[in-house]
């Protein structure tokens, strides 16, 4: 689960083009959202595409949304449940 | 009498801020616009997000704007954004098609996506700098001293206005060719908004 987390943050840094962020600075309970990183809704899309690329996972339902992408261990949980690749 | 209070005119060689060469290209590279962004000290993360016709326009406002002293907290209810250019979004529809190109490998990208008109640019500087007037963005074939300066003067007929940041902002394929300038109203600084002077601000390489 550590690695798929320091996965994780390098993708979302990497896709979301955060370029003052380094994984370690990046509180893998914290909010992903508002107080924590401060996402936007463009960079919650650009979040569905990197799990569907990198993961194989599909989001059908947005209401899950909001809880896969709580946090970047909500999202590593969701991701290790679901992956197909 | 309408004047240009402050200009910055990037090129990919160069910048020039005020007649001031600030900043120009490493060895034989074209200029890196996030490096223009660092030296500078600018400070908003908003910045890595946006597509280099957006950078483009948004460090030429930020530039020129800072010379005046204006801040990017108060609301500026008599500023309007006008800018042109002759590719619109091109390079960013570019990036845009490279993602959907493959039907193996199809991820629309959201983020690209949302720069694949023009027009973001000139919001971007309004939202950084509380613009609160017109936001306008024209695309011609090419440069116009001619087309800017009837167009600007049009916007000022509106009374109300006292400032329009306005100017030819390309970007494509790594050619940058941008000239941001801040027109005032009835101010002491600055040469006369005309195009003899927007044409010896563009010819600056």
């Amino acid at each position: 689960m550590e690695q798929l987390i320091l996965d994780l943050k390098q993708q979302i840094i990497e896709v979301l083009n955060l370029e003052d962020v380094k994984p370690e600075d990046i509180d893998e309970n914290a909010s992903l959202f508002g107080e924590g990183l401060g996402l936007d809704s463009i960079d919650a899309l650009e979040l569905i595409v990197l799990m569907e690329k990198n993961y194989g996972i599909k989001l059908r339902d947005p209401s899950q949304g909001k809880q896969i992408f709580t946090s970047v261990k909500t999202m590593a949980e969701y991701v290790a449940a679901n992956r197909t690749k | 009498m309408i004047k240009i209070a402050a200009y910055t005119r990037i090129t990919n060689r160069s910048v020039v801020l005020n007649g001031e060469k600030i900043f120009t290209a490493k060895g034989e590279n074209s200029l890196n616009l996030t490096e223009l962004y660092r030296n500078r000290g600018i400070d908003y993360p908003k910045f890595f997000k946006m597509d280099n016709l957006a950078k483009s326009g948004f460090l030429g406002a930020e530039l020129a704007l800072r010379t005046l002293g204006l801040d990017t907290v108060t609301p500026k209810k008599g500023t309007a954004v006008i800018f042109m250019n002759s590719s619109s979004s091109l390079d960013d529809d570019i990036a845009y098609q490279q993602t959907i190109k493959s039907g193996e490998n199809y991820f629309p990208s959201p983020s690209v996506f949302v720069y694949t008109l023009a027009n973001i640019v000139t919001g971007e500087v309004a939202i950084r700098n509380k613009i609160m007037g017109e936001s306008s963005f024209y695309i011609f074939e090419k440069f116009s001293a001619n087309n800017m300066q009837s167009i600007i003067e049009q916007a000022f007929t509106n009374t109300s206005l006292d400032m329009v940041v306005c100017g030819w902002v390309e970007y494509l394929q790594g050619e940058m060719d941008v000239l941001v300038m801040a027109v005032q109203r009835d101010v002491v600084r600055g040469d006369e908004f005309n195009t003899l002077n927007i044409n010896k601000l563009y010819d600056i390489k």
